[in-house]
C-alpha cells in the first residue's frame, strides 16, 4: 500500500466516523441543524462506498457511477450552504439558487455526456462558489462565536476550505492533465485536511474540547478572582454578566439573583434598575433554577415571566444554568442569543461552568461582607467598652463627693449638733448634682439621638445670651471665657440644646486647655440675598458662632472625626483627660437637626500677630498669641429676611 | 492630697481637716512634685488620671528622686486596685468611697499597718 493509499483511507475512514457520530446525535438530539449534519456526512459516505465497491470490481466504472458521484459531491456543497442558513441570517433566494442550480447540474449529469467539458467546468464553479462562501460564512461566524463552539466553527472552515483547494486543483488537472498525477500526493493529503478538520469540527473528541473550553474559562476565572473585591454587589453582576457574554459570544447575559423571601429572581437590568421577577418554572430561568440543572430553549415563549421579557432584549433563545454554591441556591445565569446555536449542548457545557464560577464569586462575596459586618459589630463592641469605661469615671467623681459631703455633713451634726448648716457643703452638693444631672442627661441624649428623638418645641433663642451663660459658668481660677457679639444674634431654636450646645463647646475648650487661657466666643448674623432668584424672595439670614481656645489642639488626622460618637483625639491621654466622646457627637446633632452645619479648625498660630482679621478687642490676647488655637465654628439659620419688593431692598441696603 | 477634681478636693481636705490631720493640696502631679520636696508628707493620697503630670508620672518621679512615700491611690477607675500595684502604693480606695472607708485605709497606712486596701 503506498503513502497516498494510506492517507485516503484514513480520510475515508475519518469521513465514515464522522458520519456515524453525527447520525447518532441527530438521532438523540432530532433538530434541523442535527439532521443537516447528518444528511451532509451521509453523501461522503455513500462517495466512499460507492469507489469502494468500483475498487472491488461490484460496481463498474461507467456514465452513471460518475453521474452519481458528480451528484453527491454537488450536493454536499449545498447541504454546507444548508447548515450556514440554520445557524446565520442568510438571504433565502442564495438557498432557492442553490438549490435550482444542484438540480440543474445533477440532470445534467445524468443526462448529458460525462465528458462534456462545460458540464464539468459548471459543476467545479458551482462547488468552488458554493465553497468559497460557506467557507467565509463559518469564518465569521467562529469569530462571533466563543469557546468550544467558536473553535468548532473555526474547524469546519479549515475543511471547508481545504475542499474549495481539492476541487480547485481538480479543476485545473481537468484543463491540465498532468498536473492532476504530479499533485496526486497533494490532493490526497488536502483531503485527509478537510477530513482532520472536519473530524475536529463535527466529532469533537472530548479532550479536545476541554483544551478549546480553556481559554475562555481561565479568562473568566482571571476576572472573576478579583470580583469579590469590588465596592458593590451590583458592579459584580455587571463583570459576571459580560464576561459570561463575552466567553459564550453571545450579545448578552443576565444574572438573576434568588430572594428566598419573596421566590423572585432580582435582576439588574443595562440601567442599573433593579427587576423582580417571580420565579416560573415554565420559563427557561424558572426551569432551569427550579430543577438546578442547565436548561436550553431554543425558542422562547412569550407567556414566561422572564427577565428577557422584561426588558425586551431581541432574543431567540436562552442557555441558562443554576448559580449554586454546594447547598445552598443562589441564583441564575442566562446567555441568550439571537439565533439558535449548531452546537447548543457545547455553549450550555460553558455556561454551566461559567455559573459555577459566578458562584464561587458572589459566595465570596457573601463571606466578605459578612467579615465586614463582623468587624464593624467588634468596633462598635469595643467602642461601647471604652464608653462604659469613661462613663463609669465621669459618674463616679461627682457619686464620690455627694457621698463624702453626705457622710461627712451627717459626722459633724453628730458630734456638734448646734453646729449652723455649713452652707459651702450645701453649695458643693448642689453643684455636684448637677454636674451628675447633666452627665446623666448627657447619657440619656445620646440614646435620644440615636433614636433620633432629641429635638422639642423651637423658640425664638438669643445665641449672646447663652454664650454669655456659658461663659459666666466657665470663668474662673484658669479660664477666662469672653463673649464678643454686635448685639442679639437671634433664630428659632429648641432652648434647652441650645444650651447644651454651647455649654458642651465651651466645657470642651476648658477641658483640653489644661494650662488654663483664654476661651473665646465670637457671634454675629449674616444677612445673604438670593443671588440666583428673584429679589423680591427675601433672603437667607445665617447665625455663626465661633468658640476659640489655646489649649492642646487637635491632630490634622483627628479633624475630621472630631464629630463622632465615642471618639477620642489621638493626641488625648485618657489618664488625663476624662470624657465619654458623646459632647461633641451630640452638638453636631444638635446643630445638624436645626439645619446647620459645624466646622473645626486646629492651627498653631504665629507669635508675631494673630492672624485672624475678625479679632479682637480683647486685651488678653497678647498674651495667648503662641501655641495651637483651635476654633470650633457652627453656622445655624437665623430669622428668615422677610420678603421685600425690589426698590425697597435697594433703599434698605443703602441704609 | 492630689486630685485634679476641685470638688473632690475641697471635700476630702475637709474630711481629713476635721479628723485632725494636717493636709496640703495640689491639683496634678507636677504641683504635688513641688509641694513634696518642700516638705515630705507622712502619707500621699494621690488620683491617678490627671492632666500635666499623671498619677504613673508623679510615682515615677518620686521614685527617680529616690523619696519612698506611702501612697494612698484614690481613684474613679473601676480598676483602682491594678493601678495601685502598677506604682506600688501601700493601698486603694475607690470612688466613690465611704468615709469610714477612707479614714480606716488613712490610718492603718500611717499607723503601719500598710498594704490596707478599700474597696467599695
Amino acid at each position: 500500500m503506498t503513502l497516498d493509499q494510506l492517507s485516503q483511507y484514513i480520510t475515508w475512514g475519518l469521513y465514515l466516523i464522522i458520519f456515524a457520530v453525527v447520525v447518532v446525535r441527530a438521532v438523540r438530539d432530532p433538530m434541523r441543524a442535527n439532521f443537516d449534519i447528518a444528511l451532509l456526512f451521509g453523501l461522503p459516505g455513500m462517495l466512499i462506498l460507492i469507489s469502494l465497491l468500483t475498487q472491488v470490481g461490484i460496481v463498474s466504472a461507467g456514465h452513471v457511477t460518475s453521474a452519481i458521484s458528480g451528484s453527491l459531491l454537488l450536493g454536499m456543497g449545498y447541504m454546507l450552504v444548508r447548515l450556514v442558513h440554520d445557524f446565520t441570517n442568510i438571504p433565502a433566494w442564495i438557498l432557492r439558487v442553490s438549490e435550482l442550480v444542484l438540480a440543474a447540474l445533477v440532470v445534467g449529469a445524468f443526462t448529458l455526456d460525462s465528458s462534456t467539458g462545460l458540464l464539468i467546468l459548471a459543476e467545479v464553479i458551482y462547488l468552488l462558489v458554493l465553497l468559497l462562501f460557506v467557507s467565509l460564512a463559518f469564518i465569521v461566524a467562529s469569530r462571533r462565536a466563543g469557546g468550544v463552539t467558536g473553535r468548532r466553527m473555526a474547524a469546519i472552515a479549515v475543511g471547508n476550505i481545504s475542499l474549495f483547494v481539492l476541487f480547485l486543483i481538480i479543476s485545473l488537472s481537468v484543463i491540465i492533465p498532468d498536473l492532476g498525477k504530479d499533485l496526486q500526493a497533494i490532493t490526497e493529503l488536502i483531503g485527509l485536511a478537510s477530513a482532520v478538520a472536519y473530524f475536529l469540527g463535527f466529532a469533537t473528541p472530548a479532550v479536545v474540547k476541554r483544551a478549546w473550553q480553556e481559554p475562555e474559562l481561565r479568562l473568566f476565572l482571571q476576572r472573576a478572582a478579583t470580583l469579590p473585591r469590588l465596592p458593590e454587589t451590583k458592579s459584580i453582576i455587571a463583570e459576571i454578566q459580560y464576561g459570561a457574554a463575552e466567553s459564550v459570544g453571545a450579545p448578552n447575559a443576565s444574572v438573576g439573583l434568588w430572594d428566598e423571601a419573596s421566590n423572585q429572581l432580582i435582576y439588574q437590568d443595562p440601567q442599573g434598575q433593579k427587576l423582580e421577577i417571580p420565579v416560573d418554572p415554565e420559563s427557561a430561568t424558572g426551569s432551569a433554577f427550579v430543577s438546578q440543572t442547565p436548561v436550553y430553549i431554543r425558542e422562547i415563549k412569550p407567556s414566561h415571566h422572564s427577565y428577557e421579557r422584561a426588558t425586551s432584549v431581541n432574543i431567540a433563545t436562552i442557555l441558562a444554568a443554576p448559580i449554586t454554591a454546594g447547598q445552598k441556591r443562589l441564583g441564575i445565569l442566562a446567555v441568550y442569543a439571537d439565533r439558535p446555536s449548531i452546537f447548543a449542548d457545547e455553549d450550555l457545557e460553558l455556561v454551566k461552568l461559567l455559573a459555577n464560577q459566578a458562584a464561587v464569586v458572589l459566595e465570596n462575596r457573601i463571606l466578605i461582607d459578612e467579615g465586614v459586618r463582623m468587624r464593624v459589630q467588634e468596633q462598635s463592641t469595643r467602642l461601647k467598652e471604652d464608653f462604659l469605661s469613661a462613663a463609669a469615671h465621669d459618674l463616679r467623681t461627682p457619686l464620690t463627693i455627694l457621698v463624702g459631703q453626705v457622710e461627712l455633713m451627717e459626722r459633724r451634726a453628730l458630734r456638734s449638733p448646734d453646729a449652723p448648716l455649713d452652707i459651702v457643703s450645701v453649695q458643693r452638693l448642689k453643684k455636684e448634682s448637677y454636674r451628675l444631672k447633666t452627665l446623666v442627661l448627657e447619657l440619656l441624649d445620646a440614646e435620644r439621638v440615636e433614636q433620633g428623638k432629641l429635638m422639642s418645641v423651637r423658640s425664638e433663642v438669643d445665641l449672646v445670651e447663652v454664650a454669655q451663660e456659658a461663659c459666666e459658668r466657665h470663668t474662673g481660677e484658669h479660664h477666662l471665657c469672653s463673649v464678643q457679639a454686635e448685639g442679639a444674634v437671634i433664630g428659632m431654636y429648641d432652648p434647652v440644646r441650645m444650651q447644651q450646645l454651647v455649654e458642651n463647646l465651651v466645657q470642651n475648650a476648658v477641658k483640653y486647655s489644661p494650662d488654663g487661657g483664654t476661651i473665646e466666643i465670637k457671634l454675629w448674623s449674616e444677612h445673604k440675598e438670593n443671588a440666583n432668584g428673584p429679589r423680591n424672595e427675601g433672603g437667607q439670614s445665617w447665625n455663626h458662632l465661633t468658640v476659640t481656645d489655646h489649649g492642646i489642639g487637635i491632630p490634622t488626622e483627628d479633624l475630621l472625626s472630631v464629630f463622632e460618637r465615642f471618639h477620642r483625639g489621638t493626641n488625648v491621654d485618657d489618664r488625663k483627660f476624662v470624657g465619654m466622646g458623646l459632647g461633641l457627637y451630640i452638638c453636631k446633632t444638635i446643630v445638624e437637626q436645626h439645619g446647620g452645619v459645624i466646622s473645626v479648625e486646629s492651627k498653631r498660630r504665629n507669635n508675631t500677630s494673630n492672624g485672624r482679621s475678625e479679632s479682637t478687642g480683647n486685651g488678653s490676647s497678647d498674651t495667648e498669641s503662641t501655641g495651637v488655637e483651635t476654633i470650633f465654628h457652627v453656622i445655624l439659620p437665623g430669622i428668615p429676611v422677610p420678603a421685600l419688593s425690589g426698590e425697597s431692598v435697594t433703599a434698605s441696603r443703602q441704609a | 492630697m492630689v486630685d485634679d477634681d476641685p470638688s473632690v478636693l475641697a471635700m476630702v481636705t475637709e474630711i481629713l481637716q476635721f479628723e485632725g490631720y494636717n493636709i496640703q493640696t495640689a491639683t496634678n502631679g507636677a504641683e504635688a512634685l513641688a509641694k513634696v520636696d518642700q516638705a515630705l508628707p507622712a502619707l500621699v493620697l494621690l488620683d491617678m488620671r490627671m492632666p500635666v503630670l499623671s498619677g504613673w508620672d508623679f510615682a515615677r518621679s518620686l521614685k527617680e528622686r529616690d523619696i519612698h512615700l506611702p501612697i494612698l491611690v484614690m481613684t474613679a477607675a473601676h480598676d483602682a486596685y491594678k493601678w495601685a500595684q502598677e506604682i506600688g502604693a501601700s493601698g486603694f480606695v475607690a470612688k466613690p468611697f465611704h468615709l469610714p472607708d477612707l479614714l480606716d485605709a488613712v490610718e492603718a497606712i500611717l499607723t503601719g499597718e500598710g498594704g490596707t486596701t478599700q474597696n467599695d
